[in-house]
């Protein structure tokens, strides 16, 4: 463990992730001349969940839309410092941006279904990137749809919108498109906030069961759902990396004051 | 029967006139229940004599449009003065001129919209230059026709323009005809297609995006199918407005006895000179003093009505369409 | 967890391209659409730039006059020559817009009210709907119900019984000059023509007006009734406030109509190239004139002096639209 120096009047206490899939180094993010990050230094580890907590604007949306540089929508919006995957700076001029995402996948907050048709939703981004035969690209449908826990509720009906289905469907469909390309990395930014204890309960299942090869990183303000499903988890607050450790470690022992005070409700 | 219903509406005014100096009169001596007396005998007169002239517009255009309608109207060409005739040539050069006309508005509306609603939002520089053009779009979408139609014969028809002389044609045509409606089509399919990609969410945007997808495969088979019902709208709201258009054609396709559509492609489809086209037909044919060709104009204008309303009508079914899902 | 089958190992990416498919086509896609955009801003250009230079022979040759004189020849055979001043059909047109938008508006006004506060309530759907229909219809087709059925009737009722009517002495001269003019009793005119275009701008004008009317939060409107207030204060204190910026705008955008309006027009105004004499009194518009005589313009002057016209009437459009704009603009934004 290290205990870095407080700096302003916060206290910081971060560990270190050996052999992490996804790591920042110092990273500051600005929106226009706002800087809406500071110095973040956080490690996801491999194949395992990462929750990133913390007050509404404390910068953990920012920081996970940094991670596959979606930000890049928006030409006001830059990062500085490093994000590396797999030790390979995506931060640098000559990343290309279509080849990062498919490896950095991301759902999000809303369900947001294509207008197409439960299959072609789940194959639109395979047939970007891989040229599959009928029945391969059938399996890796079915495979998906399988693994976010939904095809049997759409096995039959796979050529029908996919608007059709009820909000929990939809976002699990979400989540078997953002599985359908073989991401080595899943972004989830608040993936329930919009969904029922039941669909909410599904879909905390299925990402337990796909960190067996996909590191995921997920948004959330719910701290029950934190402590249900991830490994580590890192508490931000205005920008900074307040506190970051084992997720059991942080919700029994927390350190930091702020970070205390956040997980028994006295703010946030 | 016709003087009568003139009288009424002169009485209708009168009864507006009185009612509006009792509402001003009423407001003047503060005496409030006058006043608004004075004030709802105008509103629902007004409402009266609106509702009366326009009845009476529909009413003389269906009497003497169907009066006139017979099948010779659809298999024979435009006549010469004093003889029996049809507007098959018009109709069908109306036809032509309007879809390639739509067919040019369209592309170019499209990309244009697209261009405003997902591009021009990105730095300083184009988001002022969006907004630049956002305005020359509204001025475009309300300019008077008839100057659209002399810019384009300036530029097709007459070599008026030095520089440009090369692309001139250097005669009338329908292909100066469509052009000059689909100026007039492309504001409206510029202005629907941004303001319905506006309304998709942005994180639909993003997570086309989010999957690898270039931003434009994106927009084509994300946002655009989203999107499709008010892009629709917009074209057959477009396609309404330039159906009716005289002004602009009377300098560019000009007119044509005769049916000069044929199936020559080197020939533009026979747009590639003066092409018959129902607006111009009525303007010449109502201020003639042949009787024949009047009933013509009156069919020509019945014709183009009920195509304008079909259109505003089938938009509105289309457009309540979404809402019951 | 399901398992994955062997040969599928989600780890590998041989078989995966590096950019995607269609990646090339994305600048040249963006290219296109601002291209698009472009083309917008060019056609506009495009009309102010062409009808300068097509006009110009006009403007060089007559000066100010063009815009100053009424006299309007277009035979080189009579005494002077060919001369084309426009003040006739400039003064004709921003004058038939004008009395056209003073007849319309409050009947516009009183529409849009009619339809929120009085309306039965089964009525104001088809309503509303029959007038945003009748904003589509095509204005050729007023212009043939003008020249048609309008204007008989109103020669008929109006025109003859007017020309019959001895003024008292003291306003024969308003009457004789400002009116009558040197009216023909066959129903067109200066005031036929606006009457034409006062129906024609009017459904768009109530539907605009009632659907700005229906953006005043109900609540609002309540809490009126609700302090004891009668309709007409509501909508005089309210209502009309609440819109005052759009509104104008809306009126604007009904003004622009109606001076670049041909077809409505054309059929009823009287097509005479002088000075309008009276309310009553045949006259001209841009847009008629150009519509009547372009085709027949024998001299490369009379063509010019028309494209002439046509830039004249491109400014005025211009600057009244521009502050429509404006003024709609600024409430969008609010």
């Amino acid at each position: 463990m290290t205990v870095v120096e407080p700096v302003e009047t916060y206290e910081y206490f971060t560990e270190d992730v050996p052999n992490a899939k996804l790591e920042t180094k110092k990273l500051d993010f600005f929106y226009g001349k706002n800087k809406a990050l500071y110095g973040i230094d956080i490690g996801f580890k491999r194949n395992a969940v990462t929750a990133l907590m913390g007050p509404s604007g404390c910068g953990k949306s920012t920081l996970l839309r940094a991670l596959n540089r979606i930000y890049a929508l928006y030409p006001g919006q830059h990062a500085e410092g490093e994000i590396l995957l797999d030790g390979e700076n995506i931060l640098d001029r000559n990343q290309d941006l279509g080849a990062l995402r498919a490896k950095v996948g991301m759902v999000f907050q809303q369900p947001t279904p294509f207008p197409m048709s439960i299959y072609d939703n789940v194959a639109f981004g395979v047939r970007l990137y891989e040229k599959l035969s009928k029945a391969d690209l059938d399996n890796r449908v079915e495979e998906s749809l399988r693994r976010s826990a939904l095809w049997t509720e759409v096995k039959d009906k796979l050529q029908t919108s996919g608007l059709g289905l009820s909000g929990g469907q939809q976002q699990r469909l979400c989540v078997a498109r953002g599985v359908a390309v073989r991401p080595e990395v899943l972004l989830l930014d608040e993936p329930a906030s919009a969904l029922d204890p039941i669909s909410t309960a599904k879909l905390e299942e299925t990402i337990v069961e796909l960190k067996a090869d996909i590191t995921i990183v997920i948004v959330t303000h719910n701290l029950q759902q934190a402590a249900r499903v991830s490994d580590n988890a890192a508490f931000m607050y205005l920008g900074r990396l307040i506190e970051f450790a084992k997720t059991d470690r942080l919700f029994d022992n927390p350190k930091a004051r702020r970070t205390a005070d956040y997980i028994t409700g006295r703010f946030g | 029967m016709v003087a009568l219903a003139g009288i009424v509406t002169l009485l209708l005014v009168a009864v507006l006139v009185i009612s509006a100096l009792v509402a001003i009169l009423g407001n003047l001596l503060r005496a409030r229940k006058l006043a608004n007396l004075g004030f709802t005998v105008f509103c629902i007169g007004g409402a009266t004599l609106a509702i009366v002239a326009l009845a009476a517009i529909l009413a003389s255009l269906l009497a003497n449009g169907f009066s006139g309608i017979n099948l010779a109207v659809f298999t024979q060409d435009t006549p010469a003065p004093g003889s029996q005739g049809g507007l098959r040539n018009a109709i069908l050069g109306s036809i032509a001129m309007c879809f390639a006309g739509m067919l040019i508005a369209v592309v170019v509306g499209i990309l244009a919209g697209t261009w405003l609603a997902e591009y021009a939002g990105r730095t300083k520089w184009t988001s002022a230059y969006g907004s630049v053009v956002r305005f020359i779009n509204d001025v475009l979408l309300s300019a008077p026709s008839i100057l659209v139609g002399l810019f384009i014969y300036t530029v097709l028809v007459a070599r008026g323009v030095p520089l440009l002389s090369f692309i001139s044609l250097g005669h009338f045509s329908g292909i100066a005809g469509a052009i000059s409606l689909a100026l007039l089509a492309v504001p409206v399919v510029t202005r629907t297609t941004e303001d319905v990609l506006r309304l998709q969410s942005r994180q639909l945007r993003e997570s086309g995006v989010a999957l690898g997808a270039p931003l434009w495969v994106t927009i084509r088979s994300i946002l655009w199918k989203a999107a499709s019902g008010g892009m629709i709208t917009g074209a057959l709201l477009a396609f309404a407005r330039i159906s009716g258009e005289t002004a602009p054609l009377l300098f560019t396709a000009l007119n044509n006895q005769f049916n000069g559509l044929n199936w020559n492609p080197a020939d533009a489809f026979g747009l590639n000179g003066p092409t018959a086209n129902i607006p111009v037909v009525i303007f010449n044919y109502a201020l003639s003093a042949y009787d024949d060709w009047r009933r013509l104009a009156w069919v020509g204008a019945l014709l183009i009505a009920a195509a304008v309303l079909g259109i505003n009508i089938l938009v509105r079914v289309l457009s309540a369409e979404p809402k019951r899902s | 967890m399901t398992a994955l089958p062997a040969d599928q190992t989600p780890k590998g990416f041989a078989k995966r391209v590096l950019r995607p498919r269609g990646a090339t086509f994305d600048p040249i896609f963006g290219f296109l659409c601002g291209a698009a955009a472009t083309l917008l801003l060019a056609a506009l250009t495009g009309v102010m730039i062409s009808l300068a230079i097509g006009g110009w022979p006009a403007f060089a040759k007559f000066g100010p006059a063009f815009i100053t004189s009424t006299r309007w020849n277009p035979s080189p055979d009579v005494v002077g020559g060919e001369f084309y001043g426009g003040a006739g059909p400039i003064v004709g047109t921003l004058i038939t817009a004008f009395v056209s938008l003073i007849l319309s508006l409050p009947i516009a006004i009183g529409v849009a009210v009619f339809l929120t506060e009085f309306c039965p309530r089964i009525l104001r759907r088809p309503i509303g709907i029959a007038v945003e229909l009748l904003a589509g219809v095509p204005s050729i087709v007023y212009g043939m119900w003008g020249l048609f059925v309008f204007a008989p009737l109103f020669a008929q009722l109006v025109e003859t019984p007017v020309a019959s009517w001895t003024p008292p002495p003291f306003m024969a001269d308003f009457w004789n000059n400002i009116i009558i003019g040197d009216m023909v009793p066959n129903g067109s005119g200066i005031l036929s023509a606006s009457i034409i275009l006062a129906i024609m701008i009017l459904p768009f004008m109530a539907a605009t007006l009632r659907e700005l009317f229906l953006t005043v939060p109900a609540k609002v409107r309540e809490s009126a009734y609700g302090v004891g207030c009668t309709p007409l204060e509501v909508v005089m204190s309210v209502t009309l406030p609440y819109v005052r910026r759009s509104a104008i705008g809306a009126v604007m955008l009904g003004l622009g109509r109606a001076l670049g309006e041909t077809m409505a027009v054309t059929f009823i105004i009287g097509n005479a190239h002088i000075f309008p004499k009276g309310v009553f009194a045949g006259g001209s518009t841009i847009a008629s004139t150009i519509a009547n005589e372009f085709a027949e313009a024998t001299t490369p002057l009379h063509t010019a002096a028309l494209i002439a016209l046509g830039f004249v009437l491109f400014i005025i459009t211009f600057v009244v639209l521009a502050i429509a704009r404006a003024l709609l603009g600024a409430q969008r934004q609010a």
